[in-house]
């Protein structure tokens, strides 16, 4: 055991430290054109796509090495690469399931932010039973058909290019039966829809595919081979984040003392009530061993041993960490929690990955999505129960039906 | 960066398992729960043998010149076999000695702890059993060149055995901590038996007991530091054990709930309780982070080090009362027979969670820290 960076990784450090303080954009990134050149200079300076093979525009860097970047990046509260789904989910599912024309096709144009990618995979009716979807894919020669609607697309709005889940094949059983595809998100078939959600904005998109079409030399992997490899592009990148994600709760922590030594009750700081103090001792504990676990999996990462099916309590930990702590966070600053614009303290300001406004309010809101996405708190849940500790599948209705 | 065991770390943890699943299975562990005494001689001399005794001593002075990781390593096992004894006390009262004490003190008790000879421990607790060493009640008088301890300790680990007290009393220059041998005239011990009877402790009262000029350990007055120094490594050592008691409830659960069958299938099947047991998982994974990295603080000097050891208290006492608890659950009925181990382990895991400063104790140091 030994917790400390290597010189390297201290020098490493300081220089991404520095260039940050260097290039860090001075306000907020309005545009679309200024969040693209925003990603263009992370890529340029070295510090996206760092964990991609050479050849394709990457750097062959280990996890430590990402994780780094993004705890460095968290720091200071920099704007997050615009491409972030391109750069975390779908690029890594190029590098490993795709052809060599796609990767000279596609993976460069990732890494500048010259094309934007979104995700296609949940459906109205295939959420946590994603493998159920019912997009269909109609094979006519060199390309497919595609009709079908996605739900909870992130980035949909702005996307060029979409990471497809559709189905190829209704007679096999239903996991075997779903196939990969990059879809072109420009063309007339393709409709996103914003979808608004608890927050107010709209982070996410509806997408209607009507006669929607996707060449077959954009087919990832082989024809049936889908489920196996959106399997691997939901376990990427679970722990390269988790750095930078318990830097930002303790940022936040240190405006929530800051409240606490502000407002008071009867007469005296919310900080000197035992009750409150407990919490906050409680809270912190939590947050730091969110911190250690996360130095464990990046450093087991960073050996290139694979977690596997063990991320999933990673995942759980933290998303449901994230509730309890903005559950707090609301209880000690009352009212002033709820405000979602205009706050009159600088401690009610928060950092945030979201781009919404730095509001508790807001914080608290997301907190509510992190225990749904990629996988409910009940799927890892089960993932952890059947392939970590060996239990018995349960019986469900449609194994027996398969 | 590797938060991983070393090799050597990795056989400690090996052989460890494998010993105590030879020489304290659960039969062994209820024979001692009904032994007066409570700790067998033979395993302790063994362990010695081993070199579990003398872990973290210097190698000049019998030890392994190992830290705190690796006495963790060896807790979490007891912790896992429930084993009953007076490991962690010992070890408390040798890292104070070998911190603190005078040439002649070490020489007199280092190497006779570290070969199974001498068994030790620290009476932290006055009556209101107040964790803060600034709390220390019991009087120090000054007779002649040496003192008279006058107080009652509370709940203090193992005393009915210890060769050795280190005794907190309050002189008029502050708290000392006294070297105090049970032959002393003026000092009764009477049993406190908890519910973990592998854990025994004692009341020990002291009525104006002599102790010599030589038999302070470390600066007189100044001991609130020693004691809080030895506190931090008492919460990682109880949340090692705990953290071994823990795991070991959720191996039997997951074993249990793969066999058991109601409805036609094993219950393991319904998420009822496949989530239970991942949630346990989840609890125990996070409790071995929280233990071992305030271990590796402590040993490592890191910038936390004051702060890991409340944070590993307060996470495991929590986590590992969840955990004992579910498993409980997880069993139904079999899990609150007395017959069945799993309360060897609870009880474990309950017995440390009110020592060396309880959760709350810990969130107000924590509190203290951060929040200012």
């Amino acid at each position: 055991m030994d917790l400390t960076y290597s010189p390297d990784d201290l020098a490493f450090r300081d220089a991404t430290r520095r260039w940050l303080e260097a290039n860090l954009p001075r306000g907020e990134l309005k545009t679309l054109e200024e969040r693209k050149a925003w990603h263009r200079q992370l890529y340029d300076a070295g510090y996206l796509g760092m964990g991609w093979p050479r050849e394709y525009g990457g750097q062959d860097a280990g996890p430590l090495r990402q994780a780094i970047v993004a705890d460095e990046m968290a720091r200071v509260n920099a704007p997050p690469p615009i491409n972030g789904l391109g750069i975390s989910i779908v690029g890594p599912t190029i590098v490993v399931h795709g052809t060599e024309a796609q990767k000279r096709r596609y993976l460069r144009k990732i890494l500048t932010a010259e094309e934007l990618w979104c995700q296609l995979y949940s459906e109205p009716n295939a959420g946590s039973d994603l493998a159920s979807l019912r997009t269909r894919a109609e094979d006519r020669g060199d390309h497919v058909v595609v009709n079908g609607q996605k739900i909870w697309t992130s980035g949909g709005a702005g996307a060029d290019w979409g990471l497809l889940l559709a189905r190829t094949d209704p007679t096999v059983p239903k996991h075997k039966g779903i196939s990969c595809f990059l879809l072109h998100m420009r063309q007339p078939g393709v409709e996103v829809r914003p979808l608004r959600q608890i927050t107010g904005s709209a982070h996410f998109s509806e997408v209607f595919m009507t006669d929607a079409r996707a060449e077959k030399a954009d087919l990832i992997g082989r024809l049936g081979q889908g489920w196996e490899i959106a399997q691997t592009t939901l376990s990427y990148e679970r722990g390269g984040n988790s750095l930078a994600r318990v830097t930002r709760y303790k940022a936040a922590f240190h405006q929530l003392v800051q409240a606490a030594k502000t407002l008071t009750r009867g007469g005296r700081p919310l900080l000197d009530d035992p009750l409150v103090r407990s919490r906050i001792g409680r809270i912190y504990a939590e947050l730091e061993v969110q911190r250690y676990a996360a130095l464990r999996v990046l450093s087991a990462l960073d050996k290139g041993e694979s977690p596997g099916p063990a991320s999933s309590i990673t995942k759980l930990s933290y998303s449901e960490f994230e509730k309890r702590y903005h559950e707090l966070a609301l209880e000690i600053l009352g009212p002033w929690g709820q405000l979602t614009a205009g706050v009159p303290w600088e401690f009610l300001e928060i950092a945030t990955s979201s781009g919404e406004p730095g509001t508790w309010a807001h914080a608290f809101l997301w907190s509510r999505a992190g225990t749904i996405y990629a996988g409910s708190s009940e799927i890892q849940k089960n993932v952890i129960g059947e392939r970590v500790l060996g239990l018995p599948k349960e019986v469900r209705a449609d194994r027996l039906k398969a | 960066m590797d938060f991983a065991f070393s090799s050597d770390q990795q056989l400690l943890k090996q052989a460890a398992r494998a010993w105590l699943a030879e020489h304290c299975p659960s039969t062994v562990v209820r024979a001692l729960w009904d032994d007066a005494r409570g700790e067998s001689e033979t395993m302790w001399k063994e362990m010695a043998r081993l070199g579990w005794l003398g872990l973290a001593f210097p190698e000049a002075e019998g030890g392994s010149a190992l830290g705190m990781v690796e006495t963790a390593v060896l807790l979490e096992e007891m912790g896992y076999a429930a084993c009953p004894g007076p490991y962690l006390p010992t070890v408390l009262a040798g890292l104070a000695i070998a911190e603190a004490a005078t040439p002649a003190q070490r020489s007199r008790w280092l190497p006779a702890i570290a070969t199974g000879q001498a068994r030790a421990t620290v009476a932290f607790l006055d009556a209101p059993v107040d964790w803060a060493p600034e709390a220390t009640a019991t009087r120090a008088e000054r007779v002649g060149a040496g003192c008279a301890l006058t107080g009652v300790k509370q709940f203090v680990p193992w005393a009915h055995v210890a060769d050795l007290l280190l005794v907190p009393a309050r002189a008029a220059e502050g708290v000392s901590l006294f070297l105090v041998e049970p032959t002393a005239s003026g000092l009764t011990f009477s049993p406190l038996l908890g519910m973990d009877l592998g854990t025994r402790w004692a009341t020990v009262r002291l009525d104006r007991v002599p102790v010599a000029a030589d038999a302070i350990l470390g600066e007189p007055g100044q001991a609130t530091g020693r004691l809080d120094w030895l506190l931090r490594r008492g919460a990682v050592g109880a949340a090692a054990e705990m953290l071994g008691a823990a795991r070991r409830c959720l191996d039997l659960s997951v074993a249990y709930a793969k066999v058991r069958e109601q409805f036609g299938q094993p219950i393991g099947a319904f998420q009822a309780i496949r989530h239970k047991c991942a949630e346990m998982l989840l609890e125990v994974e996070n409790a071995h982070a929280a233990t071992y990295y305030a271990a590796w603080a402590l040993d490592a000097g890191a910038e936390d080090q004051d702060l890991a050891p409340s944070i590993a208290k307060t996470y495991v006492s929590e986590a590992a009362r969840r955990v004992c608890g579910e498993a409980i659950q997880v069993h139904g009925g079999i899990g609150f027979t007395w017959e069945y181990d799993l309360h060897l382990y609870m009880k474990r895991a309950k017995a440390l969670e009110a020592m060396y400063g309880d959760a709350e104790h810990h969130r107000e140091l924590i509190a203290r820290r951060v929040a200012r």
